[in-house]
């Protein structure tokens, strides 16, 4: 993920010479591995400079899971927005989210698994009621057969390591009773 | 003001893991739509619509409606685009070629779907990821949420709501990969049983490998005509009679309206029967191509389509009523789980093989005996939008 070979143009000469007028040939050199682009990258560019909804990733930082409410109409989003589509109003506030919920419904990644997560396959993937709002999480610690509908589970927070200074962070989900 | 809309025929590549390009494919399914409508050639294509998801990802080429029609010698004349609406691009395509030519701007389309989707085992991650993204990344995609836990969600709560069986939906696998044993350009054409289904590995659970469309390369055309033209092409045209769609404003997780249903597939459907005056679809429709990107989607939609009551689903597989000699003969191509699904050309090859039914040019063993009225759906994204068309061997 690191190595970056600069590309470089090197002619070969050997057999280029040739009188018969052959063509003239050379080697042309592409990277064989880039660093992962931002534009592959599943995490979003969580800083204010990059999203009007920093305030979420703050929070989540911060351990605690918001989303916005309309101060006008008073409807709850998720994921959270700038603008309200219930009403148009941009009058918005971050409140908190339940960090305990129920399993609303889950499954294994076991193939066709996207790249960046494929490796860590198989993972469980779940629909998380929170009463409020329902979200889609990952689930640590758990595996299909061992989970039923309505079962409970309580918020992780991840930091997440590209290998870069940057700083970011999401949240998972894991059975509740089984924290560290 | 509207001008009736038909289609008059086309032809596909065939479909699986090819040694082909997108242009290839795109190349392939020009020529044998033109091949299959021999009075029409290039020369003739006043509008192209082209259907293609993600051509910036697996072939890393955008603006691929103009690379279509220099492909195929076309000079577009009235109207040029290409639609991207994730699983229903083919059927927007159609939808749009059928829109501009009822509307009086043209009379002559080509509507062509290609999809290049096989990039080798190396990609098929970053492939994966691509399709991931159909919802909303940000939220939904970093989760890793591919299709097939997606819709595994949606077989776990149609059982949990409606004890919807493990064994119906093997069913409907089967019903649908048997089919495709009788279509010649169909990926998979290996008749199986319901238990070969529970074999399979397994994927998402609860779905299996064989509860899944497959990976697929593909490319189908349809040549749409107006009336007055297609009268001198052809005596047995599929005519448009109805075409409905409904989106609702949710694409993620927390804003679908339903985890064991599609209420916008409801919708969609009833907005194309009352174009169609179809009053009672169960007894009226003969052939329906459906949307069975993986089988738990059939089996809701044999509902949302308001053939049966929700929840009866299962019971309509199980009963026999979707096989070819039953009420409605669902998916007689073999469908996406069958045939395949390169996913711009899933629409075009679903009308055009309505459209085959009803001029008695498939293959004898899938043929459904005097069949009038067909329908098409497709789902799309989070399975929050809808398409439906239907077509009739009259234009009403």
């Amino acid at each position: 993920m690191t190595e970056q070979p600069d590309s470089t143009d090197s002619t070969d000469q050997s057999g280029s010479n040739d009188a018969n007028g052959s063509v003239p040939r050379t080697t042309v050199s592409i990277p064989s591995e880039i660093e992962l682009p931002d534009l592959l990258d599943f995490y979003e560019r969580q800083t204010a400079e990059h999203t009007q909804i920093h305030e979420f990733y703050e929070n989540l930082d911060e351990g605690r899971l918001t989303t916005t409410r309309c101060l006008e109409c008073g409807e709850t989003h998720y994921p959270p927005r700038i603008v309200c589509p219930e009403c148009m109003s941009d009058d918005l506030e971050y409140v908190d989210l339940p960090h305990e919920g129920e399993l609303f419904a889950f499954s294994e990644s076991r193939g066709g698994t996207p790249l960046g997560y494929h490796d860590t396959s198989p993972f469980v993937v779940a629909i998380v009621d929170l009463g409020e709002v329902k979200l889609s999480a990952r689930i640590d610690d758990a595996r299909y057969d061992d989970l039923e509908i309505g079962d409970p589970v309580s918020l992780k927070i991840v930091d997440i390591d590209d290998g870069t200074e940057r700083e970011r962070v999401f949240y998972r989900f894991e059975p509740r009773g089984e924290e560290q | 003001m509207t001008r009736n809309v038909a289609i008059v025929g086309g032809g596909q590549t065939s479909w699986g893991d090819r040694d082909a390009s997108w242009k290839d494919l795109a190349q392939e399914g020009g020529k044998a739509t033109f091949d299959a409508v021999p009075d029409i050639g290039p020369e003739d294509i006043e509008g192209l619509f082209v259907g293609a998801v993600q051509p910036e990802r697996f072939a890393f080429q955008s603006h691929v409606a103009p690379m279509v029609a220099e492909l195929l010698g076309i000079d577009v004349t009235k109207m040029i685009a290409r639609t991207e609406l994730a699983c229903a691009s083919g059927q927007a395509a159609l939808r749009y070629a059928w829109l501009a030519i009822a509307a009086g701007q043209l009379d002559v389309a080509l509507v062509l779907g290609v999809e290049k989707m096989n990039l080798g085992k190396e990609q098929m991650p970053e492939m994966q990821a691509s399709m991931s993204n159909v919802l909303d990344r940000e939220f939904d995609g970093v989760n890793g949420l591919s299709a097939p836990p997606f819709f595994a969600w949606y077989a776990q709560r149609h059982m949990h709501e409606y004890g919807t069986t493990r064994e119906q939906l093997s069913q409907v696998a089967a019903k649908n990969k048997s089919n495709a044993a009788k279509t010649d350009f169909a990926q998979f054409q290996r008749e199986i049983e319901p238990e070969d289904v529970t074999e399979s590995p397994e994927i998402a659970p609860p779905l299996h490998l064989y509860d899944c469309s497959g990976i697929t390369d593909g490319a189908s055309g349809v040549i749409v005509m107006s009336e007055e033209k297609a009268r001198e092409v052809t005596d047995t045209p599929a005519w448009i009679t109805g075409s409905g769609q409904s989106s609702m404003a949710g694409n993620s997780i927390n804003n679908l309206p339903s985890y064991d249903g599609w209420p916008q597939a409801r919708e969609a459907s009833q907005e194309a029967y009352d174009q169609a005056g179809i009053e009672d679809p169960l007894k009226e429709i003969d052939v329906a191509e459906v949307h069975d990107c993986f089988s738990i989607s059939e089996i809701i939609e044999y509902e949302e389509l308001g053939w049966v009551e929700r929840g009866e689903g299962g019971q309509f597989i199980e009963d026999g009523r979707s096989h070819l000699d039953g009420d409605i003969a669902v998916n007689p191509r073999g469908g996406l789980l069958g045939c395949g699904h390169p996913l711009g050309a899933t629409g075009v090859s679903q009308a055009l093989e309505i459209t085959n039914q009803f001029q008695g040019t498939v293959s004898s063993d899938r043929q459904v005996e005097d069949a009038t009225t067909g329908l098409i759906h497709n789902l799309s994204g989070s399975a929050s939008v809808h398409s439906v068309m239907t077509l009739g061997r009259d234009p009403q």
